[in-house]
């Protein structure tokens, strides 16, 4: 379990802190969706949940990070890596640059820290598989589409072993295509047991991935729920998060007085 | 005068043969020309013009073009184009990430080799990035086209924002690179690494002992001092 406890963190160089108090728990097989507006607080979260706020970025952090009721604090980012990993919303950004191919960049990880090469390809190969690509693996990094690249983006993360994935807006960039593709995966992912956060603006990749969905607004966990019910909360919009499309299509309906969406068929 | 020429000119032709073998030698050869043409027009009107010397060609206003300055210019453009090749052919006969990799093996740090191979593998990323810019900023009215001024007014829109976005990627670059592992002390293992045929073996022992002999050569005088 991944758990943030009191985490209040303020950026080098900035007065204030952007985080307050965030208390979060991400538990092993459970699939987390982090909602909010514009600057609400959804990076940094993922950002000191994962370590590199403050021990990459620097800034200051008050609180804790734990994992496996462990403290992280005194761990250096390349031991966290192997706990806890974050992707990030760009897939080009993600790539090495240095790997002639999918295989050799999802190895990447595994040979930074030095693993027998046999448990480096088994991690590579595992990886792939798990996200169902291994048909990339001989393809040249730079010349794949958007959702390809975000899927060996997170293949990548995984081939380092950790067992909680942190990911920030993986579809941000992506065409629907490319988000389909990274949510069928996300979906992949969660049935191996893998603890996912999922930092997204667009819930609809959420509805139906998550078990829980968490607000936030203002650096604060504003609501903390079962997702339906808090992808259905009518203030999510005072939040800056627009609701899935299921959810507007609902009140639409109820709003023109016509037959609700569970009897036009659509799935529960 | 003629020593001045020979030397370059020989490894100009063992550098175009070595492209021959590559499959390069035509694309070596305009990169090549490219290369030296922005110094090499320079050089030639420079030592042309302003070089002194008893013989003199052609009076063109206040300047003298004498032979010794044509020779030198001559001598400087091969000299150019020797550099240039040898360079050209580095990069096309090279794969950069074998190269890399290899020098890591043999005890470059991880760091040093990043760095390197994402430097010559950044070249062509922001060379597609730029000319997305300029076409954006082609459509929004920008003259790119047309005479030198008007080329060089150009630059600057499509630099600044080339520079501008390759930095902002440097952070979440980095980030993602030390979620796997790469701040990791110690060496890294590698997959992989370029066979070294005794023959490739060999070439490199020959060329230390050539580079060797000729800086001996130097040093005993026994060589043309450039002019």
């Amino acid at each position: 379990m991944l758990e943030l406890r009191g985490a209040t963190y303020r950026y080098a160089g900035y007065a204030r802190p952007v985080l307050h108090e965030v208390d979060l728990a991400l538990r092993d097989g459970e699939i987390v969706g982090l909602v909010g507006g514009t600057e609400s607080g959804k990076s940094t979260i993922c950002l000191v949940a994962s370590g590199l706020a403050p021990l990459s970025i620097g800034g200051e952090l008050r609180g804790e990070v734990r994992i496996d009721g462990e403290p992280t604090a005194g761990l250096a980012v390349h031991e966290l890596a192997q706990r806890v990993v974050i992707g990030f919303q760009n897939p080009a950004t993600q790539r090495s640059g240095i790997a002639a191919t999918v295989f050799e960049e999802v190895a990447l990880g595994p040979m930074n820290l030095g693993l027998p090469v046999v448990e480096t390809l088994a991690r590579a190969r595992r990886a792939l598989a798990t996200l169902r690509i291994e048909h990339l693996a001989d393809r040249d990094p730079a010349r794949l589409s958007g959702g390809q690249g975000q899927l060996v983006a997170i293949a990548s993360l995984l081939a380092m072993g950790a067992r909680h994935v942190l990911l920030d807006e993986p579809t941000a960039q992506l065409d629907p295509e490319g988000s389909n593709l990274v949510g069928a995966a996300l979906r992949d992912l969660a049935a191996t047991g893998a603890a996912l956060l999922v930092a997204e603006q667009r819930t609809d990749l959420l509805d139906g991935l998550c078990d829980r969905v968490v607000v936030v607004d203002g650096g604060r966990i504003v609501l903390d729920g079962p997702a339906a019910a808090t992808l259905e909360d009518p203030r999510l919009e005072d939040w800056g998060v627009e609701p899935p499309s299921r959810v507007r299509l609902a009140r639409a309906l109820a709003a023109r007085r016509l037959p609700g969406l569970a009897e036009l068929g659509w799935p529960a | 005068m003629a020593g001045g020429y020979l030397v370059p000119l020989a490894l100009i032709a063992i550098v175009l043969g070595c492209a021959a073998v590559a499959g390069v030698l035509r694309r070596l050869v305009r990169i090549s020309f490219l290369l030296t043409l922005p110094i090499g027009i320079s050089v030639v009107l420079v030592s042309a013009l302003t070089r002194p010397g008893e013989t003199v060609l052609l009076v063109l206003g206040p300047f003298d073009v004498t032979l010794e300055g044509i020779d030198f210019a001559g001598q400087t453009l091969v000299r150019l184009f020797a550099i240039s090749t040898a360079i050209g052919l580095f990069t096309l006969a090279t794969d950069p990430r074998a190269f890399v990799f290899d020098l890591e093996r043999r005890g470059l740090s991880p760091r040093f080799a990043f760095v390197a191979a994402a430097t010559i593998e950044a070249v062509p990323a922001m060379a597609a990035r730029a000319s997305v810019i300029a076409a954006a900023q082609r459509s929004r009215g920008l003259d790119t086209e047309g005479s030198l001024r008007a080329r060089l007014r150009g630059v600057l829109p499509i630099v600044g924002p080339v520079l501008l976005s390759s930095l902002a990627e440097v952070e979440e670059r980095s980030l993602a690179l030390e979620v796997r592992g790469f701040g990791r002390p110690g060496r890294r293992r590698l997959l992989w690494w370029p066979p070294d045929r005794p023959v490739e073996r060999l070439a490199r022992w020959l060329l230390v002992v050539a580079l060797a002999g000729l800086v001996v050569v130097r040093l005993l005088g026994a060589w043309p001092p450039i002019p």
